[in-house]
């Protein structure tokens, strides 16, 4: 089963052919998934449990320390699914029924079995969804985190994405022709595919297993660095000004309040006429990005994002994401994604094969 | 009289000033004491800011005489032309680099190799000349592939050093490459890499950072020179002014070379008000290169391929 809407979080529903990049970033996510077998699970309850004993640790120079690496592990959907329209909250035994379905799977996963071959309920039968499409690029053991949360947008208040009608057609073209194409040229094939990037509005949550950002802090620069393309953002909390050069990754500056890093990106660069699995992802010059991060415990950065682009949606939207730090020596490594990209000359062989069956059964 | 005497205080400021600032003009290198750099918030020589090399190291870290492109092709002989017979043929631009005329020429520069000899086994000799011969097939540059150490830094593109507790991190414009210099312990990475593995200690001054764990598929200029997965660098950073840094670093191959080698420059800081690293995503430039004749359609030209 296909996904007509945003793509949801913590899964990676995308035709994806292994490269050897890829295998480097897969030995990564081993690795941290052997480093973090021992990490605690937490729930939002877990969590607040032992918030009285923590304080909020600093760098040398003074700033709330950030430092680690983090990935999104919970499995809250991105837009609030219809069964849950009106509540944006969890009850205690719901939290409860799906903290159990999400280890049954991961259990499952973890012996390579489906949910069916075992005689349990499905994965895709799940109230909660599995990783069944594209499960090479999960952590197969590690049971995804369940928060209180039904959608990871808070506002507006309906939990869903507030496309324009231009938007919410062009997420339907861009979904319909996803793993179908045509795949004419390299411009076809999504972002991903291409090695580009999946964009910055999702890398804190997206790719596999939620991705893995490392965040490492210097007097007057926060620097985050994704694995995942090894996409990067060298943010300035020096109280420069905005710098009035259009970049894919827009133009980043960071301040503290408080304890709270907030990041203000402007000056995207359009690239709105490459294909995206989500259209949401891809930045128009008017998209204008505000970033809160806190560490509110010692296992949980509370990532809040508002997306402002009249190009795309009719209102800002913000999302509210849990993520969690890994163990101390959890390692990024080196994504040599287009430098290894043998898919992109067999995708655009197939397309060339396709087009000759056409032209021949024409 | 008012004026004369506020005038007379604006004077002396302004000599006063003058006075301290000059005070603070850096020593150069090799004349008096040696340069301290500032300090970190943990008593590290602070290395951060925006650096970049100004040499032609990326074209041939070996003194070059000028030529006229980086793909050139000997000029057949005249025959039509009695007397005219050449002994060398005439190099001129390939082809696919004509276009570029003057902006596609190689400029001249001095050697950044101690002694100017890279000490190549006599197979690895062959095969330095015959890259060079090839260069425009074989480059990863040409290619937006990440370029490898010591490549990556004397490349024409800045990078920026900025100092963590337990890491450096040093951020390059080109290809949006990063290398996390490890100050605690590491182990070694799971696969070959082409940015290496990176481990950093302090002595004195001077950052050393020892890069292992190399693939082979980098170089280290377009002139050819290359290395094996055998390769480790050490590379050593150290402020020489507030606007300079040394850099040096020693390659060691035993599969290629015969010794180690060393090559040194200074690195500049681009201090111009609030210079950033800017986004290069070269991958996306290269496409066209890459895979424009093996679609359907050419996008270049909207037709379709054969």
């Amino acid at each position: 089963m296909r996904h007509t809407n945003a793509r949801p979080i913590g899964t990676f529903p995308r035709t994806r052919i292994v490269r050897a990049g890829a295998a480097i970033a897969a030995i990564g996510l081993i690795a941290a998934l052997v480093s973090g077998c021992g990490a605690t699970e937490n729930s939002a309850a877990d969590a607040s449990s032992g918030a009285s004993r923590w304080t909020q640790p600093r760098t040398a120079w003074g700033e709330p320390d950030l430092q680690g690496v983090w990935r999104y592990e919970g499995a809250i959907p991105f837009e609030r699914p219809a069964e849950f329209e009106g509540r944006e909250l969890l009850t205690d035994e719901e939290v409860t029924e799906r903290d159990r379905v999400e280890k049954e799977q991961a259990a499952n996963r973890l012996a390579g079995l489906e949910g069916a071959d075992v005689g349990r309920r499905s994965i895709s039968e799940s109230p909660i969804r599995g990783n069944e499409y594209n499960s090479f690029w999960q952590d197969h053991g590690r049971p995804r985190k369940v928060y209180k949360q039904t959608s990871l947008i808070v506002e507006p208040r309906d939990g869903r994405v507030p496309y324009t009608p231009d938007a919410r057609k062009a997420e339907a073209r861009a979904a319909a022709r996803y793993g179908v194409g045509p795949f004419e040229s390299f411009l076809d094939p999504d972002t991903g595919e291409r090695c580009l990037t999946d964009g910055v509005t999702g890398m804190m949550w997206q790719g596999p297993n939620g991705g893995h950002n490392q965040i490492v802090q210097s007097p007057g620069y926060v620097t985050i660095l994704h694995e995942e393309y090894r996409d990067r953002r060298l943010i300035p909390t020096d109280g420069r000004p905005h710098s009035n050069i259009r970049q894919w990754f827009g133009d980043s500056v960071g301040r503290w309040e408080a304890d709270t890093l907030v990041v203000d990106t402007i000056n995207f660069l359009d690239r709105t006429n490459y294909e995206w699995a989500s259209i949401w992802t891809r930045p128009s010059e008017t998209l204008h990005l505000v970033e809160r991060f806190t560490r509110i415990d010692a296992e949980t950065l509370e990532y809040k994002i508002t997306v402002e682009d009249p190009t795309t949606f009719s209102s800002p939207w913000t999302a509210v994401i849990p993520i969690s730090r890994l163990a101390d020596d959890t390692r990024i490594y080196e994504y040599a994604c287009h430098e290894g990209n043998y898919a992109m000359p067999n995708l655009l062989s197939a397309g060339r094969a396709v087009a000759a069956k056409q032209r021949s059964s024409n | 009289m008012r004026i004369g005497l506020k005038g007379a205080i604006v004077a002396i400021a302004v000599a006063a000033l003058a006075a301290f600032l000059w005070s603070r003009v850096p020593p150069v290198a090799g004349q008096g004491e040696p340069y301290r750099a500032p300090r970190t918030a943990d008593g590290r020589p602070d290395l951060s800011g925006v650096w970049q090399a100004l040499n032609t190291a990326n074209y041939d870290l070996q003194a070059h005489p000028a030529r006229p492109a980086l793909a050139v092709i000997p000029a057949p002989p005249r025959t039509a032309a009695p007397g005219l017979g050449r002994s060398q043929p005439v190099e001129l631009p390939a082809e696919d680099v004509r276009a570029l005329g003057a902006v596609g020429g190689v400029p001249a520069g001095e050697s950044v190799v101690e002694g100017n000899e890279i000490p190549y086994q006599p197979w690895a000799l062959a095969q330095k000349k015959e890259n060079a011969e090839h260069w425009l097939e074989r480059d990863p540059e040409i290619r937006c592939f990440m370029p490898g150490v010591p490549r990556a830094t004397y490349m024409p593109y800045p990078f920026q050093i900025l100092q963590s507790a337990d890491a450096v991190l040093f951020g390059y414009e080109f290809a949006g490459t990063t290398r996390t210099i490890h100050l605690k312990e590491v182990k070694n990475n799971p696969a070959p890499t082409w940015m290496g593995l990176s481990r950093g200690r302090w002595e004195g001054e001077t950052l050393v950072v020892d890069v292992t764990d190399f693939n082979d598929q980098t170089w280290f200029d377009r002139a050819g020179n290359f290395h094996s997965d055998a390769l480790h660098v050490v590379e050593r950073y150290t402020r020489v002014s507030p606007h300079h840094l040394m850099y040096e670093a020693t390659i060691e191959d035993p599969k290629v070379f015969t010794r180690p080698w060393k090559i040194s420059m200074p690195l500049y800081r681009r201090f111009e008000p609030a210079k950033r690293i800017l986004e290069y995503k070269c991958t996306e430039f290269v496409e066209q290169l890459l895979y424009g004749r093996l679609g359907v359609v050419d996008p270049a030209t909207g037709q379709t391929n054969k």
